[in-house]
């Protein structure tokens, strides 16, 4: 279901709870108003019954006839005011008690109109007397009576609806509540899922993952990103086999550049040795030839470098203190940083975590960066090596800093490329290309950082032994 | 009548040591230098007549030497030699005011051809 849909079902829902409730707020309302109304006309009753009893007190005291017309011809304005009102009496007392009022005004009306019509002379004073008042008695009652039970009644409604509403106002606000957790969880559901998916795809591994949340907006980002996700895996492996294809294209124009200077080196050697074979001692011939075995050698040099590249040794692993790797790498290369003038620092943090590495292979891509770094420096340099455990404490830090002229920001993206080098002809751009390789199949890192004018770090990481990660990797 | 002044520039030693050889038995006095750096200092001191250098070296290389010495001597002629032997080098440097490119395993004998005729064509 969609969670447009949703929404609306539990709008709808709490719509119509509102409804029921307002309908039945307005159905008591108007019992209410039917009370007030018959409450109105009880005492109306409860008034004119009131006067009938004084005129008929004043009958009793001075017999004067016209007291009895009185009392039947407001008998008679009751009767027609109860018939206006009768449907509001019944609908607020019953059909019974409505019956037993009308019976009540029939025994008092036919009492009077007996007297009314007999002489004063035959009347027996005292039992007249107490029939009157016994009729005029039961209809007074009658109507305080209905007065005080209606009264009570509507005090009772007011009170239940007051209760009721109370209770509705609650009902409404929990039912809002509990669905708005119910959808709200859903969604949040999805999207969790949705979250998961692409935290995923952010860390190179292209999945997919079924369409199985209830709600269909989610199913459709769930399908956008599955479909990204296929894309980003076509694109990714058309963009390796590109790489390759550069890649091979660099190395063959790199080694086909590093292979030509020394062949040229060869072929001027040899079209000089013809062109001044006659003026050439025997030692100036074999000074020749061993120029030409010098260049034959450097060539099977370039040639093993480039097959070291295309094949890296596999590393031999063990459990090493780096700090002992970085100071035999700044040992071999004393003598180089010494004749250069440099000054170097070493800032290595004691009692580091043990590292998992081949010493051989660090140490080479060690003296590697120390000897870019004299290279890089003019005579009076500063080079600064530092150990440390990084900001994760899963990896060992290895910092190699110089003040040298640094390396503009457009080379520095192509600096661990194949053959890709800053030195001209002197350097065969393949030592941060190996070094490269080397702390990867360490499953390290490394990254440069550079300015011009003010000096290049070259940082490493690589990752501290831990004897249970290394039990897993090796079931 | 004094020889014709070359300077070779590169920073291969042996391309330096046998263009100073060959071009002396010819009758050149011949200044070769393994970077462009002291060979322009030397261009500030002394005109020479061509310049054979290396298109790709270390810290300056063979273009800053070609506009360096058309600032200092317009009509010394330059030869460019390199092991960047693809098109676009070839094209820059034609378009430039390179006299004469020349792609490694280098010819003698059509290097010399080239020197004559930037000294008497």
């Amino acid at each position: 279901m969609k969670i447009e849909h949703r929404i609306i079902l539990s709008n709808f829902f709490n719509i119509m709870l509102l409804v029921i409730v307002i309908s039945f707020a307005l159905q008591n309302l108007n019992l209410v108003l039917t009370k007030l109304r018959f409450i109105q006309i009880a005492d109306d009753l409860n008034a004119s019954f009131l006067e009938i009893r004084l005129t008929e007190k004043n009958y009793f005291l001075y017999r004067n006839k016209m007291n009895l017309y009185d009392i039947l011809n407001k008998i008679h304005e009751i009767r027609y005011s109860i018939d206006n009102v009768k449907e509001d009496i019944i609908k607020a007392v019953g059909e019974d008690k409505f019956q037993t009022l009308n019976k009540n005004l029939n025994d008092y009306t036919n009492v009077i109109a007996l007297i009314s019509e007999i002489d004063e002379a035959k009347i027996n004073n005292e039992q007249t007397e107490n029939s009157i008042r016994e009729a005029g008695k039961k209809l007074r009652e009658f109507s305080e009576q209905i007065t005080r039970l209606e009264r009570t009644h509507t005090n009772e409604l007011i009170m239940n609806s007051k209760k009721i509403l109370l209770h509705s106002f609650w009902i409404i606000i929990l039912s809002s509540i509990i669905i708005s957790h119910l959808i709200s969880k859903k969604i949040l559901q999805s999207l969790k899922l949705i979250e998961k998916l692409t935290l995923s795809i952010s860390e190179g591994n292209f999945q997919t993952i079924e369409e199985v949340t209830p709600d269909e907006e989610c199913n459709s980002v769930i399908k956008a990103i599955n479909f990204m996700s296929n894309e980003l895996k076509n694109r990714e492996e058309q963009l390796i086999q590109s790489k390759k294809l550069a890649s091979i294209g660099v190395m063959t124009a790199g080694v086909a550049h590093e292979l030509t200077n020394p062949l040229n080196n060869i072929s001027m050697l040899a079209q000089t040795y013809i062109e001044l074979y006659d003026n050439l001692s025997r030692d100036d011939r074999i000074d020749f030839m061993n120029k030409v075995e010098d260049e034959t050698d450097r060539m099977k040099e370039i040639v093993k470098n480039f097959l070291d590249f295309s094949k890296p040794k596999e590393p031999h692993l063990e459990q090493i203190d780096i700090n002992t790797v970085i100071q035999k790498a700044v040992k071999l290369t004393q003598n180089m940083l010494y004749v250069s003038n440099i000054e170097t620092q070493l800032e290595l943090k004691n009692n580091l975590p043990l590292s998992f590495i081949d010493k051989n292979q660090i140490q080479q891509v060690l003296v590697n960066l120390i000897t870019n770094a004299v290279q890089a420096m003019t005579k009076n340099g500063k080079l600064i090596i530092a150990s440390d455990l990084d900001e994760s404490k899963k990896y060992i830090k290895i910092t190699v800093t110089d003040t040298g002229k640094g390396i503009p920001p457009e080379l520095l993206q192509h600096i661990f490329d194949p053959f890709f080098s800053t030195k001209g002809e002197g350097g065969t751009g393949l030592g941060l290309s190996v070094s490269y390789g080397i702390i990867k199949n360490h499953y390290g890192d490394i990254t440069v950082e550079s300015e011009v004018g003010k000096g290049t770090t070259f940082t490493i990481r690589l990752p501290i032994y831990n004897k249970i990660e290394r039990s897993k990797t090796n079931e | 009548m004094s020889k014709p002044q070359i300077m070779v520039i590169d920073d291969e030693k042996i391309v330096c040591d046998m263009s100073k050889l060959s071009l002396e038995q010819s009758g050149y006095e011949v200044e070769t230098f393994l970077s462009a750096e002291p060979a322009l200092d030397r261009l500030k001191e002394k005109k020479f007549d061509v310049i054979v250098t290396d298109y790709k070296m270390k810290g300056l290389d063979g273009m800053d030497v070609l506009k360096t010495v058309k600032n200092l001597y317009p009509d010394t002629k330059v030869i460019m030699i390199t092991a960047f032997a693809n098109l676009e080098t070839a094209i820059e440097a034609l378009r430039s005011d390179v006299y004469d490119f020349f792609p490694k395993p280098v010819k003698i004998k059509e290097l010399k051809a080239s020197i004559e005729r930037a000294l008497h064509g």
